[in-house]
């Protein structure tokens, strides 16, 4: 114990007399406080740094969440230039909600005076009826003003927005409508709905305002001339698959936000499910070149004027067609019964394969939904006939020009399309065709508008080397064929030496007319009146002027494409 | 050696709140701009559809049959010439090669 003692006076004593222990001692305080304050001061700093940024932080955040769908935005829709053709706008609807209004009398005094064209007796029965309604849709500044002015707790705004059309009815199959939801019920509209409401910038499309116009202008002006039902006309590239133009008339004005609910004003591009007729021909002769069964020099001799296959007899249309005929000249004069040997060589596998591979035979995958499924039928040796030369055997027309684009593109794999592809896409291409099968074909076709025999002589236009084939089909009805309603079709790719776009010219049930003046291309001179109601005197004539007006833009506007 | 340490993590940490803080400054100008440019762009926008609307091909069409005598014609292409510039000349040539059968 007293040991222990002495220990502590002894450190007791140390303390006392060591000056430089003590003076450490306080050191370690204040380099404690020093620490913490340290601490502290570093702790404020990174906090008002992140203070200071907080909002910037969030901001990234934001950025990387997928945009909400807002209710009240849609995007706007231009041309492959730019141009405007659908804007939204946000519009205000009007209600009243009568269960709010407190003096009847006073209220319908107030509103004849800023809408006194109103009927007022339906307006009051209305309030009697104490349930919500529109007084006035899309109402203008002025109005809106007048009315918000009153104060009537009754009266409600409603904000919606509006879509305007600034090309009216150019583009009215392909873009649809939207309905009172902001919800796309047709077109475009319905199959990029949720795109459209939430991509910040317009959805640019493959289509050309100007080539368009004038292609409807032709349309017009020749539904007149020769009374069809209706028509449409495709203009495609044939590498990329973008449509430049697709039009169907009769159209309507998307302005007007009508229900259309008559059957001719259909797409009649994408959703008309037609025979076509001869221009079928063509890819008889391609799948038969595809598989090395034909040249296009070999020839049928002793080919039959008649051929009776079941209930059906096969005949030609030009009886002066020759016995003999070579593949190239089946296809210039368009022969049935040459087709259709060719059709039997190639015997029914291998045609129905070619035909599907080119995307003929079942329903298109399209950017938009309204379109036609080709009709099913069952093969056999008289359906092999007569689908050789284009009867019997359905498609649409965007189908036929996607046909026509691939055997002449030099066999590549295309997807007609009218929203613009990433650069990327369009350079993925397959071949599906033979090389070489396009450059016989081509050159053949060019035959048919340039040769006296050709069936497509008017679509004969200088600098722009046209080829294309034609296509006369009766319409189908109950029991057989009707020679009163036709469907008359043209088919065309230039230029024929390196091709760039396909154009569909279809007639839906033209007559003949009395006083319409032909201007012979092959030949000088001109002729009065339609001799004949087949494609040849009114598709290619309606194709050959759409070439010559478009023509010229095409080939200068689009110069590096 | 520790203060020397001390200090650059003071002045680095500094350092990273003024260049933090001037471009919070410039973020903010970003906004503003960019709030600036909105209702620009919006005017921009009912601007070019009342351009499309007016200079639509239907409008031009009404407008050249309404103030002109003449009517509008369609070009031949093969009167289209090529100007092309080559060791200070100028060479015309067609604007399309005529093909064999034509």
């Amino acid at each position: 114990m007293n040991d222990k003692k002495n220990n502590i006076i002894l450190e007791e004593y140390e303390d006392e007399f060591s000056y430089k222990k003590s003076k450490t001692n306080l050191n370690i305080e204040f380099n404690r406080i020093a620490f913490i304050f340290f601490v502290f001061l570093i702790i404020s700093i990174i906090y008002s740094i992140q203070l200071l940024h907080l909002g910037s932080v969030k901001k990234k955040v934001s950025n990387i969440k997928p945009l909400i769908i807002k209710k009240n935005y849609r995007a706007d829709i231009v041309d492959r230039n730019g141009n405007y053709l659908v804007k939204t706008v946000s519009s205000i609807d009007i209600g009243i909600n009568p269960i709010e209004v407190i003096d009847k009398k006073k209220l319908l005094i107030n509103l004849k005076l800023i809408f006194p064209n109103k009927d007022y007796i339906k307006i009051s029965k209305k309030l009697e009826k104490n349930k919500y309604f529109y007084l006035e849709k899309k109402i203008t500044a002025d109005n809106y003003e007048k009315i918000m002015m009153l104060g009537d707790k009754s009266i409600k705004s409603e904000e919606k927005l509006t879509r305007i059309y600034p090309q009216k009815n150019l583009f009215s199959h392909i873009i649809g409508q939207i309905d009172d939801d902001n919800k796309g019920i047709s077109g475009l509209e319905k199959s990029f709905d949720k795109k459209l409401k939430k991509i910040k910038e317009p959805l640019k499309l493959t289509v050309d305002t100007d080539i368009q116009f004038l292609i409807r202008e032709e349309l017009i002006k020749f539904h007149s001339i020769f009374r069809s039902k209706g028509s449409t006309a495709i203009l495609m590239n044939v590498n990329n698959g973008d449509i430049i133009s697709m039009v169907s008339y009769p159209d309507f004005d998307l302005n007007k936000r009508e229900t259309v609910n008559d059957v001719n004003f259909i797409n009649r591009a994408t959703k008309g499910v037609y025979e076509l007729g001869s221009v079928f021909k063509t890819f008889t002769v391609a799948a038969g070149l595809e598989e090395g069964l034909i040249k296009t020099d070999t020839e049928f001799l002793n080919l039959e004027k008649r051929l009776k296959c079941g209930k059906n007899i096969i005949s030609e249309y030009d009886k002066k067609i020759p016995s003999d005929l070579t593949v190239e000249q089946i296809l210039i004069r368009s022969g049935n019964i040459g087709s259709v040997r060719i059709g039997q060589k190639l015997e029914i596998e291998k045609l129905k394969l070619f035909l599907e591979k080119i995307g003929v035979l079942s329903k298109i995958d399209f950017d938009i939904e309204e379109v036609g499924e080709p009709i099913p039928f069952r093969w056999g040796k008289c359906k092999l006939a007569t689908v050789s030369f284009g009867h019997g055997i359905t498609t649409t027309p965007l189908q036929l020009a996607k046909g026509y684009a691939i055997i002449t593109n030099g066999g590549f794999e295309i997807k007609p399309s009218l929203v613009q592809k990433k650069l990327e896409d369009n350079q993925k291409q397959k071949r599906i065709i033979k090389k070489g099968v396009s450059k016989q074909i081509n050159e053949i076709l060019r035959k048919i508008v340039t040769t006296k025999e050709g069936t497509a002589g008017f679509a004969n236009i200088r600098g722009f080397e046209v080829g294309g084939k034609t296509g006369t089909a009766e319409k189908a009805i109950v029991g057989g064929y009707t020679r009163k309603a036709k469907v008359n079709t043209f088919a065309s790719i230039f230029p024929t030496s390196k091709p760039k776009y396909v154009m569909v010219v279809l007639l839906d049930e033209p007559k003949t007319s009395k006083d319409y003046i032909y201007k012979y291309k092959n030949k000088i001179g001109s002729y009065k009146g339609t001799p004949f109601n087949t494609a040849g005197w009114t598709s290619v004539e309606v194709a050959g002027k759409i070439i010559e007006k478009i023509g010229p833009i095409l080939a200068t506007k689009y110069i590096e494409n | 050696m520790r203060k020397v340490i001390f200090a650059t993590i003071i002045i680095l940490i500094l350092a990273t709140s003024l260049v933090k803080n001037s471009t919070k400054e410039l973020e903010d100008k970003i906004f503003m701009v960019n709030e600036n440019i909105r209702p620009l762009k919006s005017e921009l926008g009912d601007v070019l559809l009342e351009f499309n609307y007016l200079s639509s091909p239907d409008k031009l069409t009404k407008y050249q049959s309404q103030y002109f005598e003449k009517d509008l014609i369609k070009i031949d292409i093969t009167k289209i010439k090529k100007l092309t510039k080559k060791n200070n000349h100028i060479n015309v040539s067609d604007f399309i090669e005529k093909t064999k059968d034509e």
